[in-house]
Order: structure tokens, then sequence, then C-alpha cells
């Protein structure tokens, strides 16, 4: 198969996503009272709702339906007021009452949509965007079809086969646990062009759901789940191809990954005259291939009709906006207050507000700063974006929020080298040792003697030593070779132990070469 | 008086002035079940040790001299449609399915009965999932009307109907999805209330069509039926669809019906297959009443007549969903021996469900198919837009409404053998069930051809049910005492025990 | 009387309902199936331009809804005290043959 980028040069394609998110952070079910908990031990949170006994009847969790306003608010859409849950027909062992309860034509929310900043390497994929090829960053807005509610089915678990498939299982057991778990799916437009567009959109969904605090919103435990419908149509075409849809994707990579692939493959099929079939494929991260689950043949019919036993919604104006008064600040407009407040720029105020335990640590660094907010700004997000991410690369167990570094040792930190006091160099020498001994960057300053020295007169002594031992050296440099610079810098450095300002030594090695000419 | 004839009042006054026992009473419950029921097969399960168990809670609370402290059905005997979850006991809905199901939970409706301080006798037959107007669906045999025991008792709450026919208890539900208390209470010659929807919790109770079912009392007076829903109504917070109720039902029942409007809705009584003994009933309740003081007035209900197929696609599209749960995974029929999920599946339904409920399945799913929805269903429902607004018309004219509850009175068994025949019995009841508002059937003595007992309908505007009472109580008093089913006469008194027999 | 429903059709229906129809029954069905349809065709008929459905015959009631609070639930024998078959605390079913891995 070729590569991604040759083959969205001549094919465009069209990517649609819904993703399932379970109210994980409510305390009960959607229509009954049993205990929400992942991992119990099967068939002891059911009751006779989530059982499917006969005459059992459902009732709406409250806190779910203002989960789902909060998420439509979120992604701006539009609430309707009126609406109704619909039973979906579907027998099958994992569901109860042989029917889901579902929304109908009318979700809670409409008509919404995200606009997506891309940028970074992943932006490329977008051959077609001048911008994107030349800048590496384009901005692109997605649709949101609707967001409705749901109640997600037990959960099986198929004995006898490989690996825990139905394929050559001797017998399945059914857990009713999960039975009823509030479920919101979300369904984009059409509107994804690239398997980066993808993993963007599911990404910022998932940080404004943690905004939201509507779910834990966890891919290893099922709690945010994707299914990817592609097709693809020439370049310059406006139809719309056969579509294959990729089901429960449980990772971001996996997400990008799947339809990569399946972009690819479709585009190999088609180019050899083939023709895509309408299909549910799953994605193989071992194999790094997608297979086919199941072939659709005729439309589903799911029998779906108004349930009786729901009365149906006529949500006020007095119910939604109080629930638009508890909008917590969403990715969005974190990223605008801190280009505004601090001065950040655009990319780095983004990667801050992507992970709410460093975004937290930075705000409180920023109070901490108080009047010097704006200067140590900067130098604490690249503090914390460069260097602390990479002390923290590859150590999973890194938390920090628990971890010796805390905000005013940061602060006093990017201060001490913002005021000179030590090189950047030092500064990540002191951070190490803070994280390893946890005390603070001042402590270890004094106690290791890290003074950066600034001093003019000193540094111009050492200048001139290093420049006497090197008389070939400073020959060559006159006679057109420059870049024998970094040579006397780090001389220089060596000579001061490290601890002499880099700038200074620059500004007077200059003034010292340039001067005898 | 014996046992069998007794009503609320007369046994509740036994019990305080100690001329018997509660348990006593569930004694001569059971003893007159035990008697009676080899002929009739009301009941599915006698509860004796639970009856005991509640009669022996009231017993105690007379000793306690805290007796009226109990609810209004202290010390009543009472049945349950088996349709009705009450735990600890089978619930059939009389279909193989079901038949070896033990509720793990009980209905809110048969909680209100047990916690106002009612006696659990038993379950009682029924057509197989209330699919039916004559209990002869049932998988487990069919109910004979204590009137003539060659006869239907009705159904498809047949079982309840002729129980308290029979003098087996003097209270029983029943559930009410196009006439399932009304028409059997009517051919057994007794009182049964259809209360308007969302009255009486539907929590428990299995479900049939769910927009059109409503639980209701049967009892052999009107006082007994506002006494009961004294108990059963009000908002339950299981039910999304059931309401508050503050109404005290015995309140009115005998404040008469002088300056009550009355309506008379002429189509009914010009219907093709109305019995002219049926007919007949209608007018001359009609001319008591006028007598009574009320306003007699001619109401039309133009769309009574599409009422008819709108239900009969609305009852089955919601039986099929309703019944789509009964895999054989959780409970209910598992077919043996099966290697595969799909063959267990497709024997354990067939084997379960009788002929009456694969049909409705099979109707209910093909209605609901894609391209057949819009053709049938959704009609349905915009249908019953149009009969709810007849309703509020005919409303603005008149208080309550009189009508025939079903064009004959109880057939021969085996008489009506085509489906579609015995569907035309529904033709005076379903529309109250689409609109939702209350309705009831009130003996009215019997017809002049056949000899067995007539009921007139009664109709009232949603939440209004306590008028149809008052109007049920006026006519009850102009015929005066009813005679027992020939059944409870040939029998007899039953004993109330030592104590009992003294006296 | 117009045919609704084939044998073909019924066939399907029972397939989707899962219930067995034995050969022999299937005429029966069909031909009880289609008289009944037969009976509803005045549905299909009436006039009924601009009326609003009534799905649900409760007035205005509306916005039912719980809150969030646990109640108890059943302990595990209770839940499965009538299933015909149960294996380590489940409900065991035959294998699934054509089913999708989920």
């Amino acid at each position: 198969m070729r590569p991604l980028e040759d083959v969205l040069r001549e094919w465009e394609a069209v990517i649609g996503l819904e993703v399932h998110c379970a109210l994980t952070t409510l305390a009960t079910k959607m229509f009954c009272g049993c205990k929400l908990e992942f991992g119990a031990p099967p068939n002891t949170h059911t009751c006779p709702v989530c059982l499917g006994l006969p005459g059992a009847l459902p009732v709406p969790n409250q806190a779910a339906i203002e989960s789902i306003v909060l998420a439509g608010l979120a992604t701006n859409c539009d609430i309707m007021k009126r609406s109704m849950f619909y039973r979906k027909g579907y027998l099958y062992p994992d569901m109860a009452k042989g029917f889901q309860i579902t929304q109908g034509p009318v979700a809670f929310c409409m008509n919404g949509h995200l606009d997506l900043a891309m940028e970074g390497p992943g932006a490329g994929e977008r051959v077609d965007l001048p911008q994107a090829r030349e800048r590496g960053a384009y901005a692109t807005r997605i649709g949101v079809a609707r967001i409705h509610l749901e109640e997600d089915a037990g959960k099986m678990i198929h004995v006898g086969g490989g690996e825990g498939r139905i394929a050559g299982a001797t017998h399945s057991l059914v857990d009713f646990n999960r039975a009823g778990t509030p479920l919101i799916e979300l369904v984009t437009r059409p509107d994804l062009r690239t398997p980066e567009e993808a993993r963007r959109f599911m990404q910022k969904l998932r940080q404004i759901f943690l905004a939201l605090g509507i779910s834990s919103c966890s891919m290893e435990e099922g709690s945010l789940r994707a299914d990817g419908n592609v097709s693809l149509r020439r370049r310059g075409s406006d139809g719309f191809g056969v579509k294959t849809e990729l089901k429960n994707i449980n990772s971001f990579k996996h997400l990008h990954d799947g339809l990569a692939y399946e972009i690819c493959r479709q585009a190999e099929v088609l180019e050899a005259g083939g023709a895509i079939r309408q299909e549910t494929r799953h994605w193989d991260p071992h194999a790094k291939r997608t297979v086919v689950m199941r072939v659709k043949e005729t439309a589903d019919d799911y029998r779906m009709f108004p349930d009786p036993d729901l009365a149906p919604y006529d949500l006020t104006d007095e119910f939604i906006e109080r629930l638009r008064a508890k909008l917590p600040e969403l990715p969005d407009q974190k990223v605008e207050r801190l280009q505004a407040a601090f001065g950040l720029a655009a990319y780095d105020a983004r990667q801050l507000a992507e992970d709410a335990a460093t975004l937290a640590f930075f705000e409180d660094g920023m109070a901490i700063a108080g009047g010097d907010a704006r200067a140590v700004a900067k130098p604490l997000a690249n503090l914390l974006l460069n260097d602390v991410a990479a002390a923290a690369a590859g150590d999973g167990s890194f938390d920090l929020a628990a971890g010796p570094l805390t905000p005013d040792r940061a602060v006093e930190l990017v201060t001490l080298m913002a005021e000179g006091a030590v090189s950047s160099r030092q500064g990540k020498e002191v951070l190490a040792a803070v994280l390893a001994e946890g005390k603070d960057p001042r402590a270890i300053v004094e106690e290791r003697g890290m003074k950066q020295v600034s001093d003019a007169a000193a540094i111009e002594v050492v200048v001139d030593a290093v420049l006497a031992a090197n008389p070939d050296q400073v020959a060559k440099y006159r006679a057109g070779k420059t870049g024998l610079i970094g040579y006397f810098v780090g001389q220089c450095m060596k000579a001061t132990n490290g601890q002499g300002n880099p700038q200074v030594i620059n500004q007077i090695l200059a003034e010292k070469l340039g001067a005898t000419e | 008086m014996p046992f069998a004839a007794m009503g609320i009042a007369a046994i509740q006054a036994g019990l305080r002035a100690g001329e018997f026992s509660a348990r006593e009473v569930a004694d001569a419950a059971l003893a007159r079940v035990r008697e009676t029921d080899g002929a009739v097969h009301a009941f599915l399960e006698v509860t004796g040790s639970l009856a005991h168990e509640a009669a022996d809670r009231v017993d105690a609370a007379i000793a306690a001299g805290s007796f009226d402290e109990l609810g209004s059905l202290a010390g009543i005997p009472i049945g349950f449609k088996d349709n009705m979850n009450l735990a600890g006991t089978h619930t059939t809905c009389a279909s193989r399915m079901l038949e070896s199901y033990v509720s793990p939970y009980t209905a809110t409706c048969v909680r209100k009965t047990l916690d106002a301080g009612a006696i659990p006798i038993g379950k009682t037959n029924m057509d197989e999932f209330a699919f039916g107007s004559s209990t002869e669906s049932s998988a487990f045999g069919v109910t004979r009307n204590p009137w003539d025991l060659d006869r239907v008792p009705g159904g498809s709450s047949g079982g309840s109907a002729a129980a308290v026919a029979a003098g087996m208890v003097p209270v029983a539900l029943g559930s009410d999805t196009g006439g399932s208390i009304r028409q059997p209470a009517c051919f057994c010659g007794v009182v049964g209330v259809k209360p308007t929807y969302g009255l009486v919790s539907r929590y428990g109770i299995v479900a049939f069509g769910s927009s059109l079912d409503q639980v209701g009392p049967i009892t052999r007076t009107v006082r007994d039926a506002a006494m009961a829903l004294n108990v059963l109504t009000g908002r339950d917070e299981r039910d999304c669809t059931s309401q508050e109720c503050t109404v005290d039902f015995t309140a009115n029942l005998n404040a008469g019906v002088a300056g009550m409007r009355i309506g008379i809705v002429p189509a009914f009584l010009q219907a093709r297959g109305l019995a002219p003994e049926v007919k007949a009933k209608v007018e001359e309740t009609a001319a008591q009443l006028q007598a009574l003081g009320a306003h007699v007035v001619e109401v039309a209900l133009p769309n009574a007549q599409k009422a008819m197929s709108a239900y009969y696609v609305l009852g089955p599209c919601e039986a099929f969903s309703n019944l789509t749960r009964f895999d054989g995974v959780r409970y209910g029929y598992c077919d043996p021996g099966h290697e595969d999920l799909g063959s267990q599946y497709e024997a354990s339904r067939a084997v379960g469900f009788g002929p009456e409920a694969r049909r409705r399945i099979m109707l209910g799913s093909y209605l609901l198919s894609s391209g057949v929805y819009d053709r049938y269903y959704y009609p349905a429902q915009q249908v019953r837009t149009l009969v709810t607004r007849d309703y509020a018309r005919a409303f603005q004219q008149c208080d309550c409404i009189l009508a025939p509850v079903v064009p004959t009175a109880a057939w021969r068994f085996g008489e009506k053998s085509d489906p579609t025949s015995m569907y035309l019995a529904d033709m005076f009841t379903v529309s109250i069930n689409l609109a939702g508002n209350g309705g009831m059937s009130v003996p009215v003595g019997f017809g002049a051809d056949s000899g067995l007992p007539v009921g007139v309908q009664l109709i009232v505007p949603a939440f209004r049910d306590e008028n149809m009472l008052r109007v049920a109580a006026a006519i009850e008093s102009a015929i005066g005492q009813r005679g027992l089913s020939p059944l409870v006469e040939s029998k007899g008194a039953v004993s109330f025990g030592l104590r009992g027999d003294a006296r | 009387m117009e045919r609704h429903v084939t044998e073909r059709d019924v066939r399907r229906i029972a397939e989707y309902v899962r219930i067995a129809l034995a050969e022999d029954e299937i005429p029966q069905m069909t031909a009880d199936l289609n008289a009944i349809i037969e009976g509803l065709r005045p549905i299909t008929e009436y006039d009924l331009d601009g009326v609003e459905p009534t799905f649900h015959p409760i007035g205005d009631l509306s916005n039912v809804m719980r809150a969030d609070a646990e109640r108890p639930s059943f302990t595990q024998a209770e839940a499965l005290a009538n299933a015909p078959k149960q294996q380590d605390g489940s409900f065991l079913i035959p294998r699934i043959l054509g089913g999708d891995d989920a």
C-alpha cells in the first residue's frame, strides 16, 4: 500500500465519528438506582429495571440529563427543549429488555461544532491546504450533528475461543452490571478529512468532557470509545463514496492508525478497479491492519418507536440557563485567557491547557509570582512543557501534583534564571536536583556554589586567558572562520565551571575578537 | 351473612367487633377457594402462608388496639391478576414462558394493598399475557363464569372477575389495556374500574401495551371499589407516567346524580352487533338516572370507529416490544439441549409463547418495521389525538358518559374462535384506553334474553374518576341488592371456624 | 383480499422476532396476519393531515426524573435466582453463531 500522504494527494478522505462516552462520574445508572462501578463482581449491581424483569419501568436520572445538556452547551449545540426517548429493538443476550432506550430523530443536543487548531507534524496530512504545508498549522471547524442519551448494554465474556472472541467460543457469560450505564453518543458531521483531524477531535472532546466532569473518559476502561466511518472520493469531486466503519476504537493512536490504514486500503482497492463494500471492520493494532467484522447487506431495522414508559421532555429555559451558569472554563477559553493574561504564545497556551495537572500547577505558579507573573510566565511554561515533561517521560509514576517540585519552587527556579543568577544549563541541573532531593532551588544553588557569574570584569579576565591560550584558533577566527565562536564560549564556560553567563561571555568575546581587527 | 357475600365494611365491622379474627377471614377465603375453585378455576396459585402471615399481622394490630391505624383494606382478602409481581410468588401471566418464574420483587399496586392490611389469597387466571377477552388463551386452563359454568368469564382479567363473583374474595385487582377489567366484570356481574391512566402505578405489572395498561379493582360493590382506589392511587416514583392523587373516592358516593349531566352516544346504541338486551339495559339505566334528577344529553364521539383500528395497531406494537425481553436467558422458559444461542432463542420463544402471543408479536414487529410504521403506527397515534379531542368536546356537554360495556352477555366456550370476531367485543372499551381517561363497568341486572349479568359503562374525563363512582353508586342503589352468583347461593355459607359456627 | 405479507415475509418476521415456526405453521400464520392486517386497512385511509400524534396519554406531564441517588441492588444470588443456566455468577448462554465481536 502507498503511504497516506501519497494517497491523500489524489483522494480526499471523508471521515465521521460516533463517540460514546459513559457518564461514569454519576452515582447511579441511567434508569435505575443501581450503583455505577467498574470492575465489581458480576451481577452485583442489578435490579428489576436493569435486568429487564417483567413489569419493571425506567425512570431517568436527572444528573444524566444535566450532563448531556452540559456536553451540548460545551460543543456549541442547540439544546432541544422537546425530545423523547425511543425504544430501539435489539434481541441480543446483553440487552436485558430486548430493546435499548435511546433517542429518536430529535436528540437533546443538535447542530453543534468544535474548532480544531491543527499544528505539529500531523497537520501535514492536509496536503490540500497551502497553510498546512507552509506553516504546519491550520484551523478547521468540525460539525456535531447531534448528541443523544442512551443506555449501555451488559457485558459478555466468550469462553473457549481464542482471546475471548466469539468465534470458536463454546459458550458465553453475561454480566449486567454495566447494563443501563448512561451513555452519551456524539455524532459528527462527515467534516473530518485526515486521521490526524480525527485524533485531534477526539482529544479535544476528551478534554472538554473531563473539564465538564461528566466522565472519567478512560479509553482503557471503555468509558470513551469511538467508531469511525470513512470513505474516499477523488480530489475535486463532491460525491460520497461507499464507507466502511471501524468499530470500538479505544485509543487515540488506534483511531489515527486504523483510519490511516483504512484510507490506504480503500485507495488500493479503488485504484485496482475494485469496489468498497459497506462493512464493519476492526483495527488489529498488532497486525497493523483492519479486518472485516460484518458485511451490512441491508440496513438494520430496529423497529424504533417512542418509549411509552417515559414521559417526554419539555426542558425549561431556567433548567438550561442554570446549567449554562455551571459550565466550567473550557479548553478554548483557557487558551485565550492564558494568552491574554500572561502573554503566552498560542502554542504554549494550548499545550498547557491540554493537561489539567500541568495547567493547575502553572496557574498556582502565576498566583505566587504575583506582579511578576507576566515576566515569569514564558519561562515557567517552558520549564513545565519541556524540562519537566522530559524529566517525567519514561517514568510512569511521575505525578506532578504530588512531586517535590512545587509551584513556588518552580517560580523560584525560573526567577533565578530570569535574573541571570543561574544559566539555563544550570537550571536543568537545579531542576533535576529539586526532583531528586526535594530541596528549594536557592538552597541547591547555594549548596553547589552554582551562582552564575555575570560580572563583566570577572568574565573579561577569563576571556583574555582563553584567547591567550588559543592563538591559532584566534587567527583562524579572524581569517573568517567565525563558527569558532562556539569553541571559545565553550572554553570560557569550562574555565568558569559552567557558571559564566553565556550572554556576557558572548558579548565580551565578540568585542575582543573584533576589537583587535 | 356468609363470608362469600361479605364486602369490606362487613368484614371490617366483624373484625372490629371481635366476631371473628383476620386469621378466620383468611381461612374462610381459602376454604371458599377450595370449595368453588375446582369448578371455576379463577386462581393459578393460592398463597396460603402469605395470607396467614398478613392475617396474623392484622390480628396482632387488633389485639394491640391499633386496627384503625392499618390501612383501609385491613383484613380484606384480595386476589391479584397473575401479571402482578408479588415477591416469592409465581408470576406467570398464564404463559408457559413464565411457568417457573418466581418474582423477586413486588409491584407497587400490590405493595400498597398489602401495606394497607390486605390478605393476599392468590394469583388469578388471565388470558396469556392479557391477550384476549375470554381467559381461554391461558396456558393453564380456562376460567369458568360463576353465573354459568359453560360460559367464559370474559378477559383478560377473567380470573379476578370470577373470583369476586364466586365469593372467594371481595376484592381482586385486574389490568385493563382495552377493556380487560370492564368486560370480565360485566360478564361476571361485578364492578370493575379502569382508572384514568396514571392514577395507579404500573410498576411491577407485566406490560402488554404500556401506553394503554392501567390497574384497577374488581369488587362486588361500588363502595368497595372506591375503598380499594383510595389505597391504589397516587404518584409512584418508579413509574414516570403515574400522577399525584389526593381524592377520597368514597367522599361523594352518596351525593346522588341530581343536576349531573349524563351523556348518551346515539351511535353506540345503533352499533351493529349490539344485543337488544344490552341496548335495553343502557336505556333503562338512562331513564333511571333521569328519574334520579340527572340531565341526560346526547353527545357524539365521531372518531370512536377509528379508535378500534388504532387500538389494534398500538396494542400489538407495544406488546411485541414488551415481549422481546422473554429470551430464556435471565428467566423464563429455556428450551433444553441447544448448542447455539439462535436455536435456543427460537425454540424457547416458540414453545414458551402460545398462539395468540406469537401472532401479536409477529404482527407488532411487522407494523413497526421500516416503511410500514408510517402506514399504521404513526396514524394510530394521530387517531389517539382525535379520540382524545372527541372526549374533551363531549365532556363540555356532560359530566359522565353512559355506554354499553360489551355488545353481548358472556358467550359460550369456543363460540368465538376467530380472533377478529373476538376483537369486536372491545368496540366500546378501547377508545377510553387510547385517550387515557377513566371508565368502569357497573352491573345493572340480567339480560332479558340471556338471563345473564349485564353491566353498563360509565366514562369520565381524566382524573375525574370520583364522578363515575358517584353515578355508579346511584345506579347500584336504584337497582337494589343484587343476588350473588348461583354458585355462591348453591354453595351457601362458608364456615368461619368454631367461633363463627357457634354464633 | 390483498396479500399484505407473503409466506416469505412471515419467515423473515419470525426470524426477526426469534420464534421458530414449523413449515406447516407458516401458511396459517400468513393467513392470520393477512386477515388481521386487512382489518387494519381503515387506519391507512383516514385523512389525518396536520393531526399531531399523541404518543403518551398523560396530558402535559413532562420532565419526570429522579435524583442521582443509589438504591439497594439485588445480591448476585437474587439476580440469578430465575436463571435457567448460570456459571461463575453470570448468566450462561450457548455459543453465538455469526455474532459480532464487540
